[in-house]
């Protein structure tokens, strides 16, 4: 029992160190330098120490130490409550969905079977889209809390933009459940040992309607019109400021994070190779004996895991440096009069494929 | 709702699926990602200008400006050390910031010196707004502009450069009054 209590605080600190203490920081970086590079500049490459620059990885740093020694500064006629706490409400569902998201597959380590999911629940799937959209109210209630005109704005659009898209994304859900037949995210990815049986491949159609649904969920470019620069300054989070805003900030990234994984997991394979089981896997470090070839297998199987979430992540900053932003009516007219009657087709066309190959 | 404009444009059913679209643009930026991806490499690895894209790593490495270029203006220093300047005041007069300031000496009869030249020559670079009207005027070849444009400073009394500041040997300078004289005599005044 204390083992496996053990166990668990080990996932739980590897997922926080993973998302909190690598990803949300390294993106921040990530996002300046390639956008620069992409538009052909430079990019943040000037914060040093002792003369290093490191490609501007310092900047991290310096953003860091400048959010921690701003003012905090609460608005006048603000509810100080309420604007106090909903960062954290925006940025805890973002972690808690990770506790259902598997890196890894089973494995036998020194006699012991360890799954890689910090909580294997049976509704795993249902799980993450609950908690996701309790972020909503973080983002709400920050722009309703605030006082400002286009905090309150950027929230009803966060409100609507929400609600709209968590439709097109729970209803191509339903395609990936009919496909794989269960709610557990565990199983999903142990069924896409096989390459041909990748989510990819079964619902070609469901993938790109998450994505864009997801980004969406996100409110990252083309889907920010919840924190519109140009048309309402910086939507929810306009009089926001030093560490609540870096909250704000983080929970968009974190969400990046949770965005790849699920993808991955739903229709990229998980944390296979293609053509290579992990049987095959363990069978070439067998010389290793059992925990070596196991531990072995796990990491190679939890690396290429986050390489699929960071190539999942260079496509989302891809999409976000390339595409313009919608205007509110076209993100609407997207959400309801496209996306919702595509994922109904999709389901549509799924079960009649599945009754007809049975 | 919405004002619509009506933009004339006629798309193709392909284009109105938006999505290839979408995947073309995509295409366009990350072909532009992976190139800049490695071609800024060899900045990082020492080589300098070698590289297939344009963006320089500016105070580290400079780009050559071209010989039109007008940077800041500075006197040009004969090889005995006088400056060229006879003290004229053309300049001063051509000037349409009014950032030179002159105040002339001349010889008292002594053979073998110059017969004219500034005791005080200042220009406000604060004031200067680089526009060359002096170096045309300039009947002496002795006031030219510089490729020079780094002139930023802390204090606005440190922009005032004087005579001793300003002096450039001609040899330094060679190009532009090359340049100079090409340009004048074709304008033909």
């Amino acid at each position: 029992m204390w083992v496996d209590l053990a166990i668990t605080f080990v996932k739980i600190l590897f997922v926080l160190a993973i998302t909190v203490g690598f990803f949300a920081p390294v993106l921040t970086w990530v996002e300046r330098k390639q956008s620069a590079i992409m538009q052909d500049r430079i990019g943040a490459n000037r914060a040093d120490i002792l003369g290093f620059t490191v490609l501007g990885l310092f900047h991290i740093i310096a953003d860091a130490l400048k959010m921690f020694t701003k003012e905090d500064f609460i608005p006048q006629g603000a509810n100080k409550i309420l604007h106090t706490i909903s960062p954290i409400i925006a940025v805890v569902p973002a972690l808690l969905t990770f506790a259902v998201v598997p890196f890894g597959g089973q494995y036998t380590l020194f006699g012991k079977e360890v799954n890689l999911v910090i909580s294997d629940l049976d509704v795993g799937l249902l799980f993450v889209f609950a908690i996701a959209s309790l972020a909503t109210y973080g983002y709400v209630i920050a722009g309703w809390s605030s006082n400002n005109n286009w905090s309150l704005l950027g929230s009803m659009r966060t409100a609507s933009q929400m609600i709209s898209y968590e439709v097109t994304m729970g209803l191509t859900i339903v395609g990936v459940l009919m496909v794989y037949g269960s709610m557990k995210l565990t199983t999903i990815g142990a069924i896409q040992e096989d390459f041909f049986r990748w989510g990819l491949f079964l619902q070609p159609l469901g993938f790109v309607m998450f994505l864009a649904a997801s980004i969406a969920e996100n409110k990252r470019i083309p889907f920010d019109n919840p924190e519109a620069e140009s048309e309402i300054v910086a939507g929810y989070f306009t009089e926001y400021s030093g560490l609540k805003f870096g909250m704000f900030f983080m929970a968009e990234f974190i969400e990046m994070v949770t965005i790849g994984a699920i993808m991955t997991i739903l229709f990229f394979g998980a944390w296979h190779i293609p053509f290579l089981s992990t049987a095959t896997l363990i069978g070439w470090f067998d010389f290793l004996g059992t925990t070596g070839s196991n531990l072995l297998v796990m990491l190679i199987q939890v690396g290429v895991f986050f390489a699929k979430v960071i190539f999942f992540i260079w496509l989302q900053m891809t999409i976000r440096w390339t595409l313009p932003r919608f205007r509110y009516d076209q993100i609407m007219k997207l959400g309801w009069k496209i996306l919702l009657p595509l994922s109904l087709a999709n389901i549509l066309i799924t079960g009649i494929v599945i009754l007809v190959l049975n | 709702m919405a004002y619509y404009v009506n933009r004339n444009i006629k798309m193709t059913w392909w284009e109105r699926l938006y999505l290839p679209e979408i995947i073309k643009g995509m295409g366009i930026t990350s072909r532009h990602f992976f190139v800049n991806l490695f071609g800024f490499v060899p900045f990082l690895l020492g080589a300098k200008k070698e590289r297939p894209i344009m963006t320089v790593y500016y105070p580290e490495e400079q780009v050559q400006y071209p010989i039109a270029y007008r940077g800041r203006p500075v006197l040009a220093q004969n090889e005995d050390g006088q400056p060229a300047c006879v003290a004229c005041g053309l300049c001063e007069i051509a000037c349409p910031a009014y950032c030179i300031h002159i105040e002339p000496s001349e010889n008292s009869g002594k053979q073998n010196q110059y017969e004219r030249w500034p005791d005080v020559f200042n220009i406000d670079y604060a004031i200067c707004i680089f526009c060359g009207n002096c170096e045309e005027a300039c009947p002496e070849e002795a006031i030219f502009m510089s490729d020079d444009c780094e002139i930023s400073m802390l204090d606005r009394k440190q922009m005032l450069y004087t005579k001793e500041q300003l002096l450039t040997p001609v040899a330094d300078l060679q190009k532009r009054i090359e340049f100079t004289r090409n340009m004048y005599a074709k304008w033909n005044y």
